[in-house]
């Protein structure tokens, strides 16, 4: 096992399966237009700005990252929901972002989605039956009525719902069960790869481990491969068996689930994990977190360099401002090659050479570069976009340049 | 700013309960309709400097009680019964007048979604202004320099400008410190948060919380902290109480009740979430849902989900038996009856 430029890790039995998503160069950029007339457009949100992501056969993949990161799109992007603007998809070995058309629709029944909110993701109009039929017709798959038949009750019984849920209608199930529902007609065209984007946020403490136990048996049982985007730690860290964490657009860090829990790398992965709440008093008294100061940078203005470093107590003075960093294998004891960071002191930092520094509260106010930006989260829309940009623009001589 | 987490001060709360809720009952009627009890029989005190948290998912009456005791619930379609003594005085019996000059004066309340809780068309400055206005008789000019005080205080960056934005020019943790600005604005004895960090991202949740651990442990202030998340109670919470259904089913200071869980429920709750400081173990889910409930009148409202039922939890209601700081509401505790 060597740890060359090649990012591709061999170790594990999980590693040594087939490629079933391969992503390279992702990109994913949001024009924002101005204009009533002409459509000008006068920048861009980087949602998505540079993502190299393999996802192997039978493995759990977790995407985590704050709102804004830029993980959801990224998840759509690989189902080509959202056209990449830049790079290559590779599902299964054909290029998903190159397919238009009737031939991206006939692909889609090999890779189906999950949402978070199951009430607004299920028609309320809709039968659970006419639901779960609706892909399955689509697809061909229910040319027999009995077959048909039998195959909805083999659906919801691997849910976990009863016959009877079938001439139902969403309303009348719990948060929980339309979850299951959910996840049931992303079942019923027999997928290889399920996206799952915050699966479990919407529900109750008690029911989301229903939900996250029903994921991992179903995986078992029909040999699916997950890539679930979630914002919750504890929940991905459970669920996956990698990890991918994102920060305004661009992964930061990639490990094992536990290898990223051991021994996170990156400043914002350590600062991620530190702030996350324990449910056990005497962790939460004894743990030191590392707070951050401010907001998420806008992400169609993301700050130069390492796009951590407005934020990061390691911010050094060479390097950070101005070159990007790329994931790469750290050379530090114990650290698999498996393990990728994103960050040029990774090393030094690992080793204690690097002592955290306080972030000024005054340093992020320029570098926020956004006293009338507004949004600190980066807007949600292309609309929201493109009010930002306005009161940016208005306001562009008044802006700060970013700190030494 | 890198800071290490603060601890909760547990030492310096008075003994008098500056807040005193007792047999609070809330009672939704509608016409043609069975009432609906939100709230059955809710006791508990919050004095001077503690934190006080209520836990439970959706449904169990956490958010209806605080706004029963702050008067917010509306007023038509609802019984409120129970007393809440604030200062010798019940809140309930408060005429709206009178309530109205205690909220935010005395009492202050933060909630959940910072933007829908600010008014979208009126500067975040004069919003915080607006409430030293009504309750110190200040002009708006002298309260403008308090106001931005209030704003460096929560950690907003640059005040002076921020005094000026709109609450849709600010990212949601600013929101957040917004509203808390406003809530301290007039020096509140009493806190009442309400999910406030749930709407957050969790770097930034860290920042709010560590925030009103700092309020608390500075001004004295008491704080009610409303959440369903375990996490946040455990690193915050002096007192604990857990509701289900509308009761508590029980009560405890933290260390006691995450240590040694008695209720089945809490016991469930805990086993159920995954956890990032232990090694992945596989989690044990509560079954059924929160809607899935016996009524509290003949039965335990839990039993139908619990995970080790006697023949009593269908046939009578069990009582909330307090011992010493802790407090539980079952037949078949975990780990045996004491």
């Amino acid at each position: 096992m060597t740890a060359t430029a090649e990012p591709t890790p061999a170790e594990t039995p999980v590693d040594e399966r087939e490629l079933l998503v391969d992503a390279r160069g992702v990109k994913v950029h949001f024009p924002i237009k101005r204009g009533v007339i002409l459509d000008k457009v006068i920048g861009h949100v980087y949602a998505v700005d540079g993502v190299d992501l393999q996802i192997r056969k039978g493995e759990t993949y977790g995407l985590v990252g704050e709102s804004g990161c830029g993980k959801s799109t990224l998840g759509k992007a690989i189902l080509n929901l959202e056209p990449p603007t830049e790079g290559s998809v590779l599902v299964d070995g054909t290029d998903v972002a190159s397919l238009k058309g009737a031939a991206l629709r006939r692909r889609r029944k090999d890779f189906q989605m999950v949402f978070q909110d199951p009430m607004s993701s299920l028609d309320p109009r809709q039968s659970v039956e006419s639901l779960l039929v609706e892909g399955m017709k689509a697809h061909g798959l229910a040319t027999d009525a009995k077959a048909t038949a039998k195959r909805l009750r083999e659906l919801l019984a691997a849910v976990g719902l009863p016959a009877a849920a079938l001439k139902k209608y969403p309303h009348e199930f719990s948060g929980g069960q339309r979850q299951r529902i959910g996840i049931a007609r992303a079942l019923a065209v027999e997928p290889k790869l399920i996206v799952a984007d915050e699966p479990v946020s919407a529900l109750d403490v008690s029911v989301q481990a229903q939900v996250i136990n029903l994921l991992e048996e179903l995986q078992d049982e029909f040999d699916l491969t997950y890539l679930v985007v979630a914002h919750d730690l504890a929940v991905v860290r459970h669920i996956s068996d990698r990890i991918g964490v994102m920060y305004l657009g661009g992964l930061v860090e990639e490990a094992s689930a536990d290898d990223l829990y051991a021994q996170p790398l990156h400043p914002y992965t350590r600062a991620l994990l530190s702030a996350v709440p324990l449910p056990d008093p005497a962790a939460e008294d004894a743990r030191e977190q590392i707070l951050l100061v401010g907001d998420l940078p806008s992400p169609s203005r993301p700050p130069s360099g390492c796009r951590f470093h407005t934020r990061c107590p390691w911010r050094q003075e060479t390097r950070c401002d101005d070159e990007r960093p790329q994931l790469r294998v750290v050379e530090v004891d114990g650290v698999p090659a498996s393990h990728r960071v994103a960050c040029h002191f990774a090393e030094e930092i690992a080793r204690g050479e690097i002592q955290r520094h306080e972030v000024t509260a005054t340093a992020t106010v320029q570098d926020w570069r956004g006293e009338d930006e507004g949004d600190a989260i980066g807007p949600a829309s292309v609309a929201e976009a493109e009010a930002d940009a306005r009161r940016t623009s208005s306001a562009s001589s008044q802006v700060t340049p970013p700190g030494p | 700013m890198t800071a290490t987490a603060t601890t909760p001060s547990t030492n310096r709360h008075g003994d008098e309960p500056l807040l005193s809720v007792r047999d609070l009952r809330v009672t939704f009627t509608r016409q043609g309709e069975e009432p609906f009890t939100a709230v059955d029989g809710v006791s508990f005190d919050v004095r001077p400097g503690q934190t006080v948290g209520l836990v439970g998912e959706s449904g169990c009456g956490k958010s209806v009680t605080s706004l029963a005791i702050m008067g917010l619930l509306p007023r038509r379609g609802n019984r409120v019964e129970g007393t809440a003594t604030f200062d010798g005085t019940d809140l309930l019996r408060l005429g709206s007048s009178e309530m109205r000059d205690r909220r935010g004066r005395d009492i202050a309340m933060i909630f959940q979604d910072p933007l829908s809780s600010l008014n979208p068309v009126v500067p975040v400055g004069l919003q915080v202004t607006e409430v030293l206005e009504r309750h110190r008789k200040m002009s708006r000019k002298a309260a403008t320099p308090l106001a931005r005080d209030l704003l460096k205080r929560v950690g907003i960056p640059d005040p002076d400008r921020r005094l000026k934005d709109y609450p849709h020019q600010m990212s949601g943790g600013m929101r957040q410190r917004a509203l808390i600005a406003m809530a301290l604005a007039c020096a509140p004895r009493l806190l009442i948060a309400d999910e406030p960090t749930t709407a957050l991202d969790v770097t930034i949740q860290a920042q709010i919380l560590s925030l009103l651990k700092e309020l608390v442990q500075e001004t004295g202030t008491a704080l009610v902290m409303i959440t369903h998340d375990l996490g946040v109670v455990a690193g915050l919470c002096d007192e604990v109480n857990v509701l289900y259904g509308g009761r508590i089913v029980e009560r405890g200071g933290r260390h006691e009740l995450f240590g040694q869980p008695r209720h089945p429920y809490t016991n469930g709750l805990l086993a159920s979430i995954p956890r990032l400081d232990a090694e992945r173990a596989p989690l044990t889910p509560i079954p059924g849902s929160v809607s899935d409930n016996l009524p509290w009148t003949s039965a335990c409202a839990f039993a139908p989900r619990c995970s080790q039922p006697v023949d009593v939890c269908t046939q009578r209601t069990p009582q909330l038996e307090e011992s010493g700081s802790r407090a539980l509401r079952c037949f078949n505790p975990v780990g045996g009856p004491r």
